[in-house]
């Protein structure tokens, strides 16, 4: 269980989270939508304490997160937009083992879960494959690799599929479900829910801070145009 | 220019940190002594290890062909004289046995490129440096590794776009400045989302360190190595 | 989930600091592949000694120290980051007889970045005089040729006033550099690092 309770955290003075709260029990697919500036990646960067909070608490299991970040790193698996960036590694197994060389495992358990992660992207031979030599969603499926390593309890993807073409798209969201229906909690932060509104259990929709929306995404959708997101059925 | 090749080789089975320490060993020990007879020893050596890599020395001097060509023109500039007989031969003899020590400097370091994988060396650099500094040095190489086909990218789009806006046409100091500024620009626009995923990804100062396997075969070229380090003692 | 030993994450302003680092030892590989052409005879004009700059600026002796010796590392290990493509032990030590130079980078970085910061926490280049970061370019130069012209009679065997003699028709356009990175200075392109 991810637990927020007045979380409110400040670029300057402008607040970007105003006296936020939100719960998110195991194995829940969540989508967390909103316009640019609504405050979505600053949320999810308080998870796994990327950022630390002005006031409030986040907790993951009951275990502040400020306290023990390693538990919080572990806990909650984070895909960034733009995965070429995020990569450490030129190629693909060396790149997945960076997370679990950090916890400091045995080798052993490092490539069982390397070759776990990979397995569970479809990308089981791609080991030795250079990174820069895949395709983009490829590259989105390597980098959710990287967080599955750690066996987190969540994956949190922050507008995983930006630039992806339609099939690669399907192909990560179709692994997304899988995730999913294996028991692990996914946290989609996107400000486009094409594909993703019958996929997912929860729509969280933010403006300026705050919670405004939470609700099935199905039941969801009509008020979205109002908050500056587009109604995907359309 | 020579980079690794895949293979089985002799010098593909050693482990990287045996063969650090030959490659830096011989090149203390090439410049230890400025005679012929040392320098035929150190050659002789150095084609040695080309054959534990086969690798052929004319393939080395080959892709070294540029390098070669500039150094061969030392002993011509050492011989030049400002005055009769305008070319004396001592200084430009001198000149070529200076020039010729670097030779199997050239070989061996010919012979650990082709026969070791980079992420080898990484992993030697992680391994024999300890603590933090061996940690930074370590993930720091495979990063720079990593990026830097994306920050060639980048540099080049920038000086492609200058180019583009008909920058040619702008003197050269300002041209450089701005395919200098924009590049470093471009550059470190990447350096917080790499930070916050190394973050995400609980980098650590004392992570499972990358394998490396030193094995029987090991140790004799380990010998090798600090005895040609300590091989400017030796009285000639 | 206990994490079997405990973890010793690298504190955040480290991690800043390591990317910066990483980030500026990948633009010096690449600015030493890259060059303007120039007209007629003269050589092309390579951006490589920007490294070192930005390297001694942006990030102090420490984190600048780091910067080239990483990108002096990944050279060694093979990757084809020094001029024209070239790697390997053999190109640091030789090269055209310009190996000094490549050491003469990494001592100049540390050197720019003493005199810059005199810190090994560097501060932003917003708040550094430009008196002081403009003398701090101009060391970082002369440690070049500090450390390339005696490097250069070593494995040469030249005497040091014919490496020095050989070394001068690269001195102007090293003067053009170091005057474009003052002009970066003065101009306050760096100030939002």
């Amino acid at each position: 269980m991810i637990e927020i309770r007045d979380l409110v955290y400040r670029y300057g003075d402008a607040a970007a989270l105003d006296g936020l709260s939100l719960s998110i029990p195991d194995g829940q697919y969540c989508l967390l939508v909103g316009p640019n500036g609504s405050g979505k990646t600053t949320l999810v960067r308080h998870f796994n304490a990327l950022l630390t909070p002005d006031s409030g608490t986040v907790t993951v299991d009951e275990t502040d997160v400020t306290d023990d970040p390693v538990v919080a790193r572990t806990q909650i698996g984070m895909v960034f937009q733009h995965p070429r960036d995020q990569f450490v590694a030129a190629t693909v197994g060396a790149d997945v083992a960076f997370g679990p060389e950090n916890l400091g495992l045995d080798r052993s358990e490092i490539d069982h879960r390397v070759a776990a992660a990979l397995d569970a992207v479809d990308l089981d031979g791609a080991r030795e494959r250079r990174i820069d030599a895949l395709s983009g969603g490829e590259q989105a499926r390597v980098a959710i690799a990287g967080a599955l390593a750690m066996e987190p309890s969540y994956l949190v993807l922050d507008e995983p599929l930006v630039g992806l073409d339609w099939p690669a798209r399907e192909s990560v969201l179709d692994h997304l479900d899988a995730l999913a229906a294996d028991g692990t909690g996914v946290i989609v932060v996107t400000h486009d829910l094409r594909d993703l509104h019958e996929r997912a259990d929860r729509l969280v929709a933010l403006h300026e801070g705050q919670v405004v929306l939470d609700e099935s995404p199905s039941d969801a959708l009509g008020a979205l145009p109002d908050l500056g997101v587009r109604d995907p059925r359309c | 220019m020579l980079s690794y090749r895949p293979g089985s080789t002799f010098a593909h089975r050693l482990d990287p940190r045996s063969k650090l320490l030959v490659q830096f060993g011989l090149a203390i020990a090439a410049v230890a002594h400025p005679t012929p007879l040392w320098l035929v020893g150190t050659t002789a050596f150095a084609l040695g290890t080309l054959a534990a890599a086969r690798l052929s020395p004319l393939a080395v001097l080959r892709s070294y062909r540029v390098v070669l060509a500039v150094l061969a023109l030392a002993p011509l500039i050492a011989g030049i004289a400002l005055g009769p007989p305008w070319f004396r031969v001592e200084p430009a003899l001198r000149s070529a046995l200076y020039v010729g020590r670097i030779l199997p400097v050239l070989f061996v370091s010919a012979a650990y490129l082709t026969s070791t994988p980079v992420r080898d060396t990484r992993a030697a650099v992680q391994r024999l440096i300890p603590g933090k500094p061996g940690q930074i040095l370590g993930v720091g190489m495979a990063l720079v590794v990593r990026l830097f086909p994306l920050v060639l990218a980048d540099v080049r789009e920038v000086r492609d776009a200058i180019h583009a806006r008909g920058g040619e046409t702008r003197p050269l100091w300002e041209r450089a400045r701005l395919l200098a500024v924009r590049s470093l620009e471009r550059t470190l626009d990447r350096s917080d989302r790499l930070s916050v995923a190394l973050r995400a990804r609980c980098f650590a100062w004392n992570p499972t360190l990358p394998p490396l396997s030193f094995e029987r075969r090991d140790y004799p070229v380990l010998a090798v190595g600090v005895a040609l380090a300590l091989s400017p003692l030796i009285p000639v | 989930m206990a994490t079997e030993q405990s973890v010793d994450l690298v504190d955040d302003e480290t991690v800043g600091w390591f990317t910066k680092a990483v980030l500026i030892a990948a633009l010096t590989a690449a600015l030493a592949q890259i060059s303007i052409p120039l007209p007629g005879p003269l050589p092309p004009f390579s951006l490589q000694p920007f490294g070192m700059f930005f390297a001694g600026l942006v990030l102090g002796p420490l984190w600048g120290g780091v910067a080239l010796l990483l990108y002096l590392l990944v050279g060694i290990a093979g990757v084809p980051v020094f001029s024209n493509g070239s790697a390997g032990l053999g190109y640091v030590i030789a090269g055209e007889g310009t190996g000094g130079f490549l050491i003469g980078f990494l001592v100049g970085a540390v050197v720019a970045g003493a005199i810059a910061h005199r810190s090994t926490t560097p501060r932003p280049v917003a708040d550094l005089s430009v008196p002081v970061q403009v003398a701090a370019l101009v060391a970082s130069v002369a440690v070049v040729y500090a450390i390339g012209v005696p490097w250069l009679s070593m494995v040469t065997g030249l005497s040091l006033v014919r490496a020095a003699t050989v070394n001068a028709p690269f001195v102007p356009l090293d003067l053009v550099k170091l005057g474009i990175a003052i002009a970066i200075v003065e101009g306050g392109y760096l100030s939002g690092r």
